[in-house]
């Protein structure tokens, strides 16, 4: 069953995510299940509210001094990169070609 | 003999009673005795650990501190510097931090001693560790139920007394509901008391590092060594860490409870409901006031839940894409082609699910009817917490409607989301709750309960807490886990 609600290739073009048509089949009933349920927030009369989306705790959080620090050195921050080049992160062509 | 409490643990270390390799020592037989069956650890730092204990044995100042020689299990999405962490997932299957989480250098600070790296559902989604992308973990009271999650692996482990204590991370119940079901003390402290700097972000607004233990005052130690202001994470709030381990014993001076409408809690396991029920009358007896609170939004929290936290996860979890770390599908020579066959590869079914939700809640001509409501809603949800805690100084209800069930019992995710509905509502306001275990069914399985408090009141969450085990006596019931 195709999702009347998402269009599952438009979103997963989105999320850079590439699903089996056989996922999608399986995917979409749940989905379109779970967004019927998200629905019922609308029964609830929410017109004296404004958007909130951090919790509302009321105590100061000051900011640090803008102070310069160290941070990780070239070899540590690559240490974990699939390919690299020297210095660098290493990634397949950019330009969209041939495959 | 090697105690199960952290309290008395650090205390016979600091004053040389115990030497803190034997502790160590004595732990790792136990994970290598339990841990086949269990699989609570994704990692076991034996060597790490080992060196650690020798160091504080040889004088190293951190044997003066609380957690002095105290093994610490570490949820396996919490980042420690050159110990792998995974998320319980492919993608970050060989990754291994360059730094260290800001609560991982506190416990070692305080002398505590990690011992290893604990099991989760796959980047903290889930509720019974099935979705971590290894394996799952088991129930240590009986092996045929799920341990709860996301923080599984953290609560079977302090429950089998493979380690006395562990942190786990709530985004909305991951400490709680596992507690519920190992038969633990679990805290999910306010937004804003422990650093989040170093846990993997699930949801931002939500995620907060807590701890599970067995006893409410190991529960408070563990609390005071990893809370307090931290400049690597700006929402970390300005405000005095109090003495929790001091400030427990103290009584109450005002016992006004909160309890939500009887509609909230139909549909909840029977015995669930005696157990919560024989607390309630225990606590009357006490001289406690009880209150029905008028909520509203509780209904809507856990769809507002699963719009925030999908949405925020959508986001979060952008970063990987095999350029800078973890796994990348190598098969690929375009960089578009290799993101999307990298992610799809990397991430399991539940976490797809989720990204694909927050991503359509998120998208244009979608976002207002989606992520916007939601967030109204979430900012209904805690302006009826404020006045409700403006009344009583409580919040009552069980921790879970029921207790752990068997594996793939669930397998709808919409039914798994539904084990949420008593622990959202706290992450969405942003207060603090805990769960205690106050009983078993006949079956053997740990009930829980939940205890709900105003912003930074964990002193207050400890000292009811407290004061309902010493009445529940739950802490033989371990000696039924051999």
């Amino acid at each position: 069953m195709a999702s009347k609600i998402i269009d599952l290739d438009h979103v997963c073009l989105l999320a850079a995510l590439r699903l089996t048509e056989k996922e999608k089949e399986e995917l979409a009933p749940q989905l379109e299940k779970i967004v019927e349920w998200v629905r019922q927030i609308a029964q609830v009369d929410l017109s004296p509210t404004e958007e909130a989306a951090y919790p509302a705790v009321d105590f100061p959080a000051p900011m640090r001094a803008d102070v310069v620090q160290s941070s990780f050195g070239v070899e540590e921050a690559l240490s974990n990169a699939p390919e690299r080049d020297k210095e660098f992160f290493k990634v397949p062509q950019v330009i969209e070609g041939k495959e | 003999m090697i105690p199960d409490s952290a309290v008395r643990l650090a205390h016979l270390i600091r004053t040389g009673e115990l030497r803190a390799q034997e502790v160590v020592e004595y732990f790792l037989h136990r994970i290598k005795e339990k841990d086949e069956q269990l699989r609570a650890f994704i990692t076991v730092c034996e060597k790490e650990a080992l060196a650690q204990a020798q160091a504080l044995d040889k004088g190293a100042p951190a044997r003066q501190g609380l957690l002095a020689g105290v093994p610490v299990a570490v949820k396996d999405n919490i980042v420690t510097r050159g110990i792998r962490t995974t998320c319980a997932s492919r993608i970050l299957e060989n990754f291994y931090p360059p730094y260290e989480a800001t609560v991982v250098e506190k416990l070692k600070r305080a002398g505590a001693i990690i011992i290893g790296k604990t099991n989760l559902d796959e980047f903290a989604m889930g509720s019974s560790t099935e979705n971590s992308a290894f394996f799952p973990t088991r129930n240590p009271w009986n092996l045929d139920c799920v341990p709860g999650g996301s923080s599984g692996g953290s609560a079977a482990a302090v429950a089998a007394g493979e380690v006395p204590l562990a942190l786990g991370s709530d985004t909305g119940g991951s400490v709680r509901q596992p507690a519920a079901f190992c038969g633990l003390v679990g805290l999910k402290p306010t937004y804003g008391r422990v650093s989040r700097y170093g846990l993997v972000a699930f949801a931002s607004s939500l995620d907060q590092i807590g701890p599970l233990t067995r006893s409410v005052e190991d529960c408070a130690l563990l609390t005071q060594v990893i809370a307090g202001q931290d400049h690597r994470d700006s929402t970390t709030a300005a405000q005095p860490v109090p003495d929790y381990l001091t400030e427990l014993a103290q009584p109450l001076t005002s016992l006004r409870i909160g309890l939500i409408s009887g509609e909230l809690l139909e549909g909840i396991d029977p015995e669930v409901g005696t157990a919560f029920e024989r607390i309630i009358n225990y606590l009357e007896k006490e001289g406690a006031q009880f209150e029905e609170i008028e909520f509203s939004s509780w209904k809507i929290a856990l769809p507002c839940y699963y719009v925030i936290a999908p949405s925020e996860a959508s986001s979060n979890l952008a970063r990987y894409d095999g350029v800078r770390y973890g796994f990348r599908d190598q098969k690929v020579n375009q960089l578009r082609a290799m993101y999307e066959k990298t992610r799809t590869k990397g991430f399991g079914p539940e976490v797809k699910r989720r990204i694909i939700l927050g991503t359509f809640a998120l998208s244009a001509g979608y976002y207002e009817a989606y992520y916007g409501q939601a967030t109204r809603a979430r900012h209904l949800i805690a302006r009826e917490f404020s006045s409700a805690l403006k009344k009583v100084d409580f919040i009552l209800t069980p921790t879970t409607p029921e207790p752990a069930f068997r594996f793939g019992a669930k397998a709808d995710p919409l039914a798994m989301y539904l084990s949420d509905i008593f622990t959202v509502t706290a992450n969405l306001a942003g207060v603090p709750a805990i769960s205690i275990p106050v009983g078993m069914t006949k079956e053997g399985l740990p009930i829980g309960l939940q205890i709900i408090g105003d912003f930074f009141q964990e002193s207050q969450l400890f000292r009811l807490a407290f004061l309902l085990e010493k009445k529940v006596e739950f802490r033989k019931e371990y000696n039924k886990i051999i």
